[in-house]
């Protein structure tokens, strides 16, 4: 094992783990907003990327904007999910159960939707900072990778901040936390729950966007990131979306650790069993409840 | 005498006087149609497979009945889709056999699909053909089932042909855990046979969205040259983005537009052991994919072909044995040499294939284009 494949597997699993930690945090924030564990958060990585590669393909827009506007159709389709059907059946007092059920529904619908408009093929994007590479000790790492992890930390950063000094952030916290008490001093708890859709659609799109410049997306690209999401969002904490990005890494080293320590072959075996005993372990999660502050 | 008998005469009389007149004069064929049953994966995860496959059918249907069908009767091709589940495809054979009493079965798709229908077909001596490479060794008893695909060891084999081709002895492997699984089953043994010594072989699960690492591991081995055993483009993109430059050779499961569209700048100078390159068809090919282009406006290729085949094949067992020879007979019809548009086949081969390594053909991607390389494997 030499010094450059490990750098290319920390660096390769880094990028992945980002990638996870989008997706997740995402989750999260839906989960801490609404209670409704949301297993459609991959399919807003593919509306994101796809809008993304329509609009600068078929409508010639110049690429920052078309970024913009795949980010803007995730936020989008989030708000419409929480508006039509989420506040319906809050309203009714659905079960958790229900509302996963809803998720998975549309995960599928949505699928099926992309496979139907727009066909099986795969789309890539043009790499953020073009096609160059940078050689670090014979590890190749892309340009557009190392974008991708300065955004993806630049994201969480401004997520957390969002959550702290924002008003409608700590509104949004107040309103997941107690809503009676929230609503009391006056918060708008619908509409608090409608933003962390736009929220949770926004980060979702934008780690669909990102990604497509390494991988291309499909109609079945959303199942793979939701589960990756998942598994990295529970094990940062699932009510803490900043746990969510550290679960996020830690699953994307893991992973990538697992395939040139031990084999290829085992690499799930390997990262889910050590999931598994961080779980035992930590039960709340990598952050703990010292997180729950932090979300 | 019976309206349909008369029908029946009729188009007898029609393809006698076509056979008199010479081959130049078709007559399309009329009267009672034979049913002849498919299933094909036209959605989910094998729809890559089963919509070229389809269109595959559904153009051999036409042809065949323009040229006078079964000595005169036309055939009338039912095509079901098993959504790529394996149950589905068990019902939908019952269905065609049992309900629509078709005559003989095309496909499925999938060897699961395959392996499950093959049930049937095995103990009701139903023709079957399938569109999948020979499979579980259940599938050696069934000896009503063809295939019109290379069994996974017939394509290791074109692989290491390949290899031994460009003198690499060295090979790193990147492989999915299903189809790539397979395959590599047969390429261990296969490798020390050719003098190839597999230096790395990295595996990764179907529908992986990143495998650079498995990638970075394989050129750590430096070896002379990579294969890649997938059903996806990302493998494909990750050597390239990690500047693996030794050559990258590709088994047939990635050999789609779809895929090699979806590698994008990565797909160049890829190497595939397949069989139809429709930007520049082997001379008996050329019939075939001019009519597909005419009909299609696109470019067929292996699927396309295969299904194509297999209907000719059915087609070509009900001459021999006629159109109400009973199961055992047509089966007994079809066990013989038959030269497709994809290879040349003897389903009397213990494997019901029957292809040889000589009906490879090697493709190189260039600017995301398939071009026939010259490299055959000789008899």
């Amino acid at each position: 094992m030499t010094l450059s494949l490990i750098l290319q597997a920390i660096f390769a699993g880094v990028t992945n783990g980002i990638v996870y930690a989008l997706v997740g945090m995402g989750l999260s924030a839906i989960f801490k907003g609404s209670r409704v564990i949301n297993a459609m958060q991959g399919e807003f990585a593919v509306i994101g990327a796809m809008t993304t590669v329509l609009l600068l393909t078929k409508s010639g827009w110049p690429y920052p904007a078309a970024i913009a506007g795949g980010a803007l159709a995730g936020a989008l389709v989030g708000a419409f999910i929480e508006v039509a059907f989420v506040r319906y059946m809050a309203l009714k007092n659905a079960s958790e159960d229900s509302f996963l059920l809803l998720t998975i529904g549309l995960a599928l619908t949505l699928s099926a939707s992309v496979l139907f408009f727009i066909g099986r093929d795969g789309h890539l994007l043009p790499p953020i900072g073009g096609e160059g590479v940078v050689l670090v000790l014979d590890a190749v790492i892309q340009l557009h990778a190392l974008w991708l992890v300065a955004i993806g930390i630049g994201a969480t950063l401004a997520l957390r901040a969002f959550f702290h000094r924002t008003t409608v952030g700590l509104s949004m916290m107040a309103a997941s936390i107690d809503a009676d008490g929230a609503a009391t001093t006056g918060i708008n708890v619908g509409r608090m729950r409608t933003y962390t859709f736009v929220l949770g659609g926004l980060l979702g799109a934008l780690g669909g966007i990102l990604v497509t410049p390494l991988i291309s997306v499909d109609y079945t690209l959303g199942l793979n990131l939701t589960l990756k999401g998942f598994a990295a969002a529970v094990l940062g904490g699932l009510t803490n979306p900043l746990g969510a990005a550290v679960g996020g890494v830690t699953l994307g080293l893991v992973e990538s650790l697992a395939i040139i320590g031990i084999s290829s072959s085992y690499k799930d075996v390997v990262a889910f069993s050590v999931l598994i005993v961080i779980m035992i372990l930590m039960p709340n999660g990598i952050l703990g409840r010292a997180g729950r502050r932090g979300g | 005498m019976s309206l349909s008998k008369i029908a029946r005469f009729a188009t007898a009389l029609a393809g006698l006087t076509a056979l008199a007149v010479g081959a130049q004069a078709q007559t399309p064929a009329a009267g009672e149609p034979i049913k002849i049953g498919a299933i094909v994966s036209a959605t989910g995860a094998g729809a890559g497979l089963g919509i070229p496959e389809r269109n595959g059918l559904l153009l051999a249907e036409k042809d065949i009945n323009a040229k006078g069908g079964i000595k005169g009767r036309p055939i009338k091709m039912i095509i079901e889709d098993d959504a790529s589940n394996p149950d589905t495809a068990l019902s939908k054979a019952n269905e065609l056999i049992f309900g629509q009493k078709v005559v003989a079965l095309l496909g499925p798709s999938l060897t699961a699909s395959t392996v499950a229908v093959g049930g049937v077909t095995h103990a009701n001596k139903v023709p079957q053909i399938a569109f999948t490479g020979i499979g579980p060794a259940v599938e050696r008893e069934r000896k009503c089932v063809a295939h019109v695909l290379p069994p996974q060891r017939l394509n290791a084999q074109a692989l290491l042909e390949y290899a031994k081709s460009i003198r690499a002895t060295k090979v790193g492997v990147l492989h999915d855990a299903g189809y790539g699984n397979v395959v590599m089953a047969e390429l261990r043994p296969l490798a020390d046979k050719y003098g190839v010594k597999l230096v790395a072989v990295e595996k990764f699960e179907i529908g992986a969205t990143d495998t650079t690492t498995q990638a970075a591991k394989v050129k750590a081995a430096q070896p002379e040259a990579v294969f890649v055993i997938a059903t996806s483009a990302t493998p494909f993109r990750n050597v390239k983005q990690i500047q693996i430059t030794q050559p990258v050779i590709a088994a047939i499961g990635s050999s789609s537009y779809e895929y090699v569209n979806a590698m994008g700048t990565a797909a160049d100078n890829i190497a595939i052991p397949e069989f139809v390159v429709g930007e520049d068809p082997l001379p008996h090919q050329k019939a075939f994919v001019d009519l597909y282009k005419q009909a299609y406006n696109s470019t067929p290729k292996n699927y396309e072909a295969a299904a194509w085949d297999a209907a000719h094949i059915i087609a070509s067992a009900l001459n021999k044995a006629g159109a109400d020879a009973t199961n055992e007979k047509l089966c007994e019809a079809m066990k013989a040499p038959y030269s497709g548009v994809l290879a040349n086949y003897d389903f009397s081969a213990d494997d019901m294939t029957g292809i040889p390594i000589g009906s490879f053909v090697f493709s190189k991607l260039v600017g995301g284009k398939y071009t026939r390389t010259p490299f055959r494997v000789s008899q």
